[in-house]
C-alpha cells in the first residue's frame, strides 16, 4: 500500500478503528478527506462478512502544491459503471434513514427497490417528506448519515440499476 | 447581534452582503442554484447549500427551500438582497413565523407600500406632493376618459401591483386611451397577477431622482440624500449619481424631508428608497417606494461614507442607528455604471458566456462591485448585470473624468458588455451639462 506524505490518514490503528466504527454503526462506506488526500473504505457486497474490506483507495482529489500527483502510483479511481445511478435529494432538509427513531431503516445495503419504494425521509420545515427511489435496482451504498443536512441534488443512495 | 445570516440571493449583491457580514464577524450561509455551483463568491460563505436547478422559479424564488436551508444552516436572519424575494411580503411573513429575522421592512409596511395606489394615497395624507391623477383605481373606461380630460393629455396608465415599467402606457387622446387601458390591464395581469390600474398626468421629459432612507426600530428615521437615475433605457437604469446635479438646495431639502415624512407615516423600517420625478420646472412628485436595498446603493455609500448593508443588519438586529440626521453629509460626487452582459450593437441582447479575460480598474476613488472572475460562466438564467463600476471624487467633473479613465481600464472579454455605451454617454454634452431626463438614452441611442 502506497503511503503519501500525510501520514495521519494512513495510520493503521486509525484505519482499524474506522473499520470497527463501520461495523458498529452498520456503515457500508466511509469517505474521508484531509488536505490533499482522500481515503475511501467500502465494506464487501456481503454484509454478513464485515471483516472483508476492500483495500483503501487513495486518490489525490486536489492537486498537490508542486503540481505532481502524490507519490506511490495509486490505482486511479474506478470509472462509474453505466448501470449505476444515484438517488438524489429533491429538496433541502434533514435526512432520516428510518420512519422514526425506534424503527429500522427504510432500506439497507443490498435491498431491492422499485420506483415507488420509500427510501428515506427528508425533513423540511417540520414536514417529513417521504422520498421514493424513482428507479429499480439494488442499494449499493447509503451516502448520508442519519440526521445530516442535505442540499438539493445531493446524492443519498448509490443504486445498481436492474431491468 | 446575529451569529449567522443566510443570503437569499446570488451574484454581486450576494457578494456584497457576504463581505459586510464578514466584517461584522457574522457567519454566513449562502444558497446557490446548479447554474451558480462553483462560483468564487460562494467561498466567502461559512456554508453553502444548493437549493435547486438553474431556473430562478425552482431555486432563488423557492421559499420552502430557502427556509429549509436557513433551518439546517442554523441562521437567525435572512438578507434577501434585491429582486427575487426582496419585496415579497409573504416571504417576509414566513421568515418571521419561522422565527428568522427578515433583513428589511415588516411585511405589513412592505404590503402597504407595494400597493402603488395605496402608497399614493398615504403620500397625499402625509403632505407629500404626488403626480396629479386618479384618487384611486380606474373602475371603467368612462371614468378614465373624464379624468384624462380633467388632467389634460397626455396621461399615463400605471399598474397598482408592480413597477419596472410593466403595465404602463402613455395615451395622447381618447382613442389611444381606450386601447391603452386594455393593454395596460392585460400586461399588469400577466406580470403581477393584478390588473388594477390608476391614472396620472404624464410628465414629459421627467428627471428620476430618488431619496435613500433608513429607519430603525427605535423611531429614528433619516435620509441619506438623493440619487439621480435619469440615464435609463426602457426603465432600466444605466448610470446613477449622487448628488443629483442641477438641483436647488431647497428642492433637495424639501424632497428629502418629504421622503422621511412618508416613511414615518408608513411605519417603515430598515432601508428603502422613495422615488420622485421632477418636471421641467423642477417640481417634484412622489412616484413609489422601493422597499428594499437597491442596486445603486454604493453611490450613496461613497458620498455619505455610510455602509448601507451593515446599517440594514444593525437595524434588523434591533440596534439603534449610530447617527442622527445632522451627522449625515454629502461629500463630493459619485457615479455608478451598471455593466451588463448585453450587446448594445444588437439591441442589448443578453450575451451569456465564459469570461476569458478580466482586468479590474483601481486607483483613488474607484470601486468595482462584481462577482465575476476569469473563467466565470455568465448564465442565461438571470439578469445580465455582471458588475457595478463606481467612482467618487471631490467634484462631478472629476468623477466623470475618473469614470472615463476607469472604463478604459476595465477589460472584460468573453461576453459583450454595455461599456461602449457608457463611454459614449460620458462623452455626451447634455450629460456633462446635466441636461438629462429619462428620455435621453432612447433619443440619442435609438434601438
Amino acid at each position: 500500500m502506497a503511503l503519501s506524505s500525510a501520514q495521519d490518514v494512513f495510520d493503521l490503528r486509525k484505519i482499524r478503528r474506522l473499520v470497527e466504527l463501520m461495523k458498529e454503526h452498520d456503515l457500508s462506506e466511509i469517505d474521508l478527506q484531509q488536505g490533499e488526500v482522500r481515503i475511501q473504505l467500502r465494506r464487501g457486497w456481503n454484509p454478513q462478512s464485515p471483516t472483508m474490506i476492500a483495500p483503501p483507495t487513495v486518490s489525490a482529489s486536489l492537486p498537490a502544491p508542486s503540481g505532481q500527483p502524490a507519490a506511490g502510483g495509486e490505482p486511479p479511481p474506478a470509472q462509474p459503471k453505466e448501470n449505476i445511478a444515484f438517488i438524489k435529494s429533491p429538496m433541502v432538509g434533514t435526512f432520516y434513514a428510518a420512519p422514526d427513531p425506534d424503527s429500522p431503516p427504510f432500506v439497507n445495503v443490498g435491498d431491492h427497490v422499485g420506483p415507488e419504494t420509500i427510501v428515506c425521509i427528508v425533513e423540511a420545515m417540520k414536514v417529513f417528506n417521504q422520498i421514493p427511489a424513482e428507479v429499480s435496482g439494488r442499494i449499493l451504498a447509503v451516502l448520508v448519515e442519519n440526521g445530516a443536512p442535505v442540499e438539493f441534488g445531493q446524492p443519498l443512495f448509490k443504486v445498481e440499476l436492474e431491468g | 447581534m446575529f451569529k449567522r445570516i443566510l443570503v437569499a440571493n446570488r451574484g454581486e449583491i450576494a457578494l456584497r452582503i457576504l463581505r459586510a457580514c464578514q466584517e461584522l464577524g457574522i457567519e454566513t450561509v449562502a444558497v446557490f442554484s446548479e447554474a451558480d455551483r462553483g462560483a468564487a463568491y460562494l467561498e466567502l460563505a461559512t456554508e453553502a447549500y444548493c437549493i435547486g436547478p438553474a431556473k430562478a422559479s425552482e431555486s432563488y424564488l423557492k421559499i420552502d427551500r430557502i427556509i429549509s436551508a436557513a433551518e439546517i444552516g442554523n441562521v437567525q436572519a435572512i438578507h434577501p438582497g434585491y429582486g427575487f424575494l426582496a419585496e415579497n411580503a409573504h416571504f417576509a411573513e414566513v421568515c418571521r413565523s419561522c422565527e428568522i429575522e427578515f433583513i428589511g421592512p415588516s411585511h405589513e409596511a412592505m404590503a402597504l407600500l407595494g400597493d402603488k395606489n395605496a402608497a399614493r394615497r398615504l403620500a397625499r395624507e402625509a403632505g407629500v406632493p404626488v403626480v396629479p391623477g386618479s384618487e384611486g383605481l380606474i373602475e371603467n373606461e368612462a371614468q378614465a376618459i373624464a379624468l384624462a380630460h380633467q388632467l389634460g393629455f397626455p396621461v399615463l396608465i400605471k399598474a397598482a401591483g408592480g413597477g419596472g415599467g410593466r403595465g404602463m402606457r402613455v395615451a395622447l387622446n381618447d382613442l389611444a386611451l381606450k386601447s391603452a387601458l386594455q393593454q395596460a390591464q392585460a400586461e399588469a395581469e400577466a406580470a403581477f397577477r393584478n390588473g388594477e390600474i390608476y391614472l396620472e398626468k404624464y410628465i414629459e421629459h421627467p428627471r428620476h431622482v430618488e431619496v435613500q432612507v433608513l429607519a430603525d426600530n427605535h423611531g429614528n428615521v433619516v435620509h441619506l440624500f438623493e440619487r439621480d437615475c435619469s440615464v435609463q433605457r426602457r426603465h432600466q437604469k444605466l448610470i446613477e449619481e449622487s448628488p443629483a446635479p442641477r438641483l436647488e438646495p431647497r428642492t433637495r431639502e424639501a424632497m428629502c424631508e418629504a421622503a422621511v415624512r412618508l416613511i414615518q407615516a408608513a411605519k417603515y423600517t430598515n432601508a428603502g428608497t422613495v422615488e420622485f420625478i421632477l418636471d421641467s420646472e423642477c417640481r417634484f412628485y412622489f412616484i413609489e417606494v422601493n422597499a428594499r436595498i437597491q442596486v445603486e446603493h454604493p453611490v450613496t455609500e461613497m458620498v455619505t461614507g455610510i455602509d448601507l448593508i451593515k446599517a440594514q443588519i444593525l437595524v434588523a438586529a434591533g440596534e439603534e442607528l449610530p447617527f442622527r440626521q445632522e451627522d449625515i453629509h454629502q461629500g463630493g460626487a459619485a457615479l455608478e455604471c451598471r455593466i451588463n452582459a448585453e450587446d448594445p450593437a444588437e439591441g442589448f441582447r443578453p450575451t451569456p458566456g465564459r469570461i476569458t479575460r478580466l482586468r479590474v480598474p483601481g486607483g483613488f476613488g474607484v470601486r468595482f462591485d462584481s462577482h465575476i472572475h476569469e473563467g466565470y460562466e455568465v448564465s442565461p438564467h438571470y439578469d445580465s448585470l455582471i458588475g457595478k463600476l463606481i467612482v467618487h471624487q471631490p467634484t462631478r467633473e472629476a468623477a466623470i473624468a475618473c469614470m472615463k479613465r476607469a472604463l478604459r481600464e476595465l477589460h472584460i472579454e468573453g461576453v459583450k458588455t454595455t461599456i461602449p455605451l457608457h463611454q459614449q454617454i460620458l462623452e455626451n454634452n447634455a450629460f456633462h451639462e446635466a441636461r438629462v431626463d429619462t428620455t435621453f438614452v432612447e433619443r440619442n441611442w435609438p434601438s
